[in-house]
């Protein structure tokens, strides 16, 4: 895998899509450099869910391309997109809900376990190898969110707070090079969006990855983002840095008109 | 002989119409094939029995009497089970569980209480044929004909023209937008399956006078599943569509390859038509948004 | 070699005195037990329904009925082919129908099992059509059921409480979010439909070989109803469950014989009354544990109790 640093993470090419004719995405460009986190920004129905699934191809856009260090995967499905080292979270939390919080974060990382069918079915070395290894990263994972001492609770047991975490770190459990956030600071006042915050950043340092988030929380984007593209009824309007959009009169009139 | 078959194709699809329009109806709504729909038209049938053996009333009567019964409980069904399961905010696949036992407990109900014996109305039912040209018509095909068409166009207008049918309509596109609108969600679900109920009624009673009133005879309600799933699920024009298809090749296959494969035609007709067209022949495919 | 099994199990069975009739109702019973299995893999791990599993169950009866009698395979690699050919016919049924939605693939199962039961009816050269297939060998004696049945249960735990099994129960909760790590969701509901259908092959050899004479009707659209009627019964998402159920479903009309004729009434009063009021079932999403057991009945074990809250 070429990870220079030349190389953008991922690369969107006047991407288009539309739901008959409405263009929920209207030319869409943007390069994302490794290590850096990039918000997206815009009023409801801007389409900026729309960009996060055409990614992880829920959907196939209509036209450009997307590439993911260097490769294309226009259209792939969203298993193979997984599989390749995206990970995400949703806008409203999709837990596996009546499974163990361990259970959650193990089932991220099933494609590391090597053992086949009958290796289940007699308990091979190698299948007890390989759970053991599937929960101890899991361990290692909800540590760092924090969630050690829930294990074995149900998923919609937890706070909601806690269930965007376990969230984050199920995504984390594909070792993702890329990780696309949707709101996560969504439903929380601004003590709780700072400490988010400062969590994404800690993730960030710590995976080494990159990061691609929806956001509608202004402070915390101009507190965490390196770049960020502001978009209104699928068109970009603005791209800089949170400093650059905010002044930008377009972003203005764009806020302020919504 | 090919004229002949149609009319009485069409007037076994008109049966399966007024029960998959049912299904359809509620299917837009609540996003489940009710199970136990057919079970209605056994109950509107029986009813109607009831009513004309037990307290002699006249036919016409007895059949409003069955169609009543029918609608009855259809509204009981949802009143006091789909309603509770919708309420607890369970997967769909629940309702259509809950709908298949309470297809058991009805069958085997009526099984107890009426025997399996073979029942018709003690009525003169017109069972006399007219020659059209070359052809045979049966008047009872006829008779069921029309009034199939005459309540269906009633249930056309209904949805189309009346406010009653825009508040359907509205709560089947989303039902929370509906709800901020004001619309009365659960007082017009519980209207829908008083009147699919109440088709459900007709086609069972059309259907004791065409063949015999007996316990499993819902299960003609899986032929109108079929139809409805063959016109796309929640389409009330896709239901009626798929319905008289279906009845015309049951007919067809029956006069012109072998009865016992019937329902083998018909299976391979519907498993080939989703295979080319996901959705059956007018429904709307909905993604599950991310 | 069946003349082997039987006489052990002849032995066997004057050894703790049980009569023909007590084995009978404990084959049943675990004929019983390997098809809601398979019926439990399918619905309550993978939120898959399928109305045509009693089809699967009729090709392996059938499969396992021509191989023994027409070529005299020996039951034990008929009863094998036989499931393995219910697995491929799912397999290839999957492939095409598994893309559909809901209540759409719900019906391609149904008019599958309907088609299965329709072609042996009218295949008379080679079932025997509607007037049945007799002389089936019989090798489905009580011992070898029970070691079916405790195999079946070994297996199906082992399956579900793997990467496999979690797979499952990831697309139960939530397909998106499945897709979403890594899951392929099409693959997986094969999986869980292939092996549904496997063990009902499996459950319909047995059946077949019980009753040395098979009959398309008895695998209609009621069989597919009451397998599903007793996992629901048993408790979806509960292995443990499905093994209670199927013994409740299928000793319970036995006990209570003058009321026989209620048992589908109640049965289906029963579903309607779990999925008001239990959705989960009996064992719903938990495993059956003795530890859990006395934790309730005792009130001692405080965890228990909150689960079982929590599971009410």
């Amino acid at each position: 895998m070429t990870n220079n640093n030349s190389t953008p993470v991922l690369e969107m090419i006047h991407v288009e899509k539309h739901f008959g004719g409405v263009h929920a995405i209207d030319d869409f460009s943007v390069k994302i450099e490794h290590g850096k986190i990039h918000g997206l920004i815009g009023p409801n129905g801007a389409g900026k869910t729309t960009i996060f699934n055409n990614i992880t191809g829920i959907y196939a856009p209509d036209a450009g391309q997307i590439l993911f260090n260097g490769t294309d995967i226009t259209g792939t499905p969203p298993h193979r997109i997984a599989q390749i080292g995206i990970g995400r979270t949703f806008q409203n939390i999709r837990l596996f809900a009546n499974m163990s919080v361990i259970d959650n974060v193990i089932i991220a990382s099933n494609m590391d376990a090597k053992y086949n069918l009958p290796g289940a079915l007699l308990h091979s070395g190698q299948y007890k190898e390989d759970e053991k290894k599937l929960r101890e990263k899991a361990i290692d994972l909800l540590s760092v969110v924090g969630l050690q001492d829930k294990l074995d609770e149900r998923a919609n047991s937890l706070p909601y707070g806690h269930q965007r975490k376990l969230e984050i770190a199920r995504a984390m459990a594909l070792n993702p090079k890329l990780l696309l956030l949707d709101e996560p600071a969504a439903g929380m006042n601004a003590e709780e969006s700072v400490e988010l915050a400062n969590f994404v950043r800690f993730i960030r340092e710590r995976f080494d990855i990159t990061i691609l988030m929806i956001e509608h929380h202004m402070d915390v984007v101009t507190n965490l983002c390196d770049y960020c593209t502001v978009l209104n009824f699928g068109k970009t309007i603005a791209v800089g840095t949170p400093a650059e959009v905010k002044a930008d009169p377009e972003v203005i009139r764009a806020y302020l008109g919504s | 002989m090919f004229f002949q078959q149609l009319i009485t194709g069409i007037s076994v699809g008109g049966i399966y119409a007024l029960l998959a329009t049912g299904y359809s109806l509620i299917y837009s709504l609540l996003d489940f094939s009710n199970w136990s729909h057919g079970e209605f038209a056994m109950i509107g049938a029986y009813t109607a029995i009831v009513f004309s053996t037990v307290v002699k009333a006249p036919f016409a009567l007895a059949a409003l009497a069955g169609v009543a019964g029918g609608a009855l409980v259809s509204f009981l069904c949802e009143r006091f089970a789909y309603r509770r399961i919708r309420r607890n905010g369970a997967p769909n696949m629940f309702l259509m569980i809950a709908a298949m036992g309470l297809s058991n407990v009805f069958q085997q109900a009526s099984n107890l209480i009426f025997t399996g014996q073979y029942r018709s109305y003690p009525f003169q039912l017109p069972v006399s044929t007219v020659k059209v040209g070359s052809a045979y018509i049966g008047v009872l095909d006829v008779v069921s004909l029309l009034i199939t068409a005459v309540v269906l166009m009633a249930l056309i207008y209904m949805i189309n023209k009346t406010q009653f049918g825009l508040n359907v309509r509205a709560i089947a596109n989303n039902a929370g937008a509906a709800k901020v609108l004001g619309i009365k969600v659960d007082s017009n679900i519980a209207k829908v399956f008083l009147l699919a109920g109440s088709l459900a009624g007709v086609a069972g009673v059309l259907y004791g006078m065409k063949y015999n009133v007996f316990p499993t005879m819902g299960n003609v309600g899986l032929k109108a599943f079929i139809a409805s799933v063959i016109g796309g699920l929640g389409s009330v024009p896709g239901a009626i569509v798929g319905a008289m298809l279906l009845g015309v090749l049951e007919t067809f296959v029956s006069a012109y390859i072998s009865s016992s494969l019937r329902d083998f035609f018909s299976f391979a007709l519907l498993i080939v038509l989703l295979l080319v067209k996901p959705s059956g022949l007018f429904g709307v495919d909905v993604q599950d948004k991310a | 070699m069946i003349e082997l099994f039987n006489n052990i199990n002849a032995s066997f069975c004057s050894l703790f005195g049980i009569n023909s009739y007590l084995q009978g109702v404990i084959i049943m019973v675990c004929i019983n037990v390997i098809a809601v299995l398979g019926m439990s893999v399918l619905t309550g791990f993978t939120r898959l329904f399928s109305f045509g599993n009693a089809g699967f169950m009729s090709i392996g009866a059938y499969a396992t009925a021509i191989l023994t009698v027409r070529y005299h395979v020996n039951f034990l690699l008929a009863i094998l082919l036989g499931a393995c050919f219910a697995g491929l016919i799912a397999f290839l049924l999957g492939s095409i129908t598994l893309r559909l939605k809901g209540d759409y693939f719900l019906i391609t199962c149904l008019g599958f099992g309907e088609c299965v039961r329709v072609l042996f009816n009218y295949t008379k050269n080679l079932t025997g059509g509607s007037a049945g297939f007799p002389g089936i060998p019989n090798f489905s004696n009580m011992l070898f059921s029970v070691i079916c049945a405790i195999l079946a249960f070994f297996i199906a735990w082992r399956f579900i409480h793997s990467k496999y099994g979690r797979n499952l129960v990831s697309i139960r909760e939530n397909e998106v979010a499945a897709e979403a790590v890594g899951i392929n969701a099409f693959r997986a509901k094969r999986m869980s439909f292939v092996f549904s259908a496997i063990y009902a092959g499996w459950a319909g050899a047995l059946y077949a070989g019980y009753l040395m004479y098979i009959v398309p009707a008895s695998f209609n659209l009621a069989k597919s109803c009451e397998l599903i009627t007793t996992t629901v019964i048993g408790g979806l998402g509960s292995l443990t469950g499905s093994v209670i159920g199927a013994i409740l479903v299928t000793v319970l009309p036995e006990v209570f014989r003058s009321m026989s004729n209620f048992r589908m009434l109640f049965y289906g009063l029963a579903v309607v009354l779990i999925i008001m009021f239990r959705p989960q079932g009996l064992y719903g999403y938990k495993e059956f544990s003795l530890k859990r057991l006395i934790g309730f009945f005792t009130g001692k074990n405080k965890k228990a109790k909150a689960e079982g809250k929590e599971g009410a």
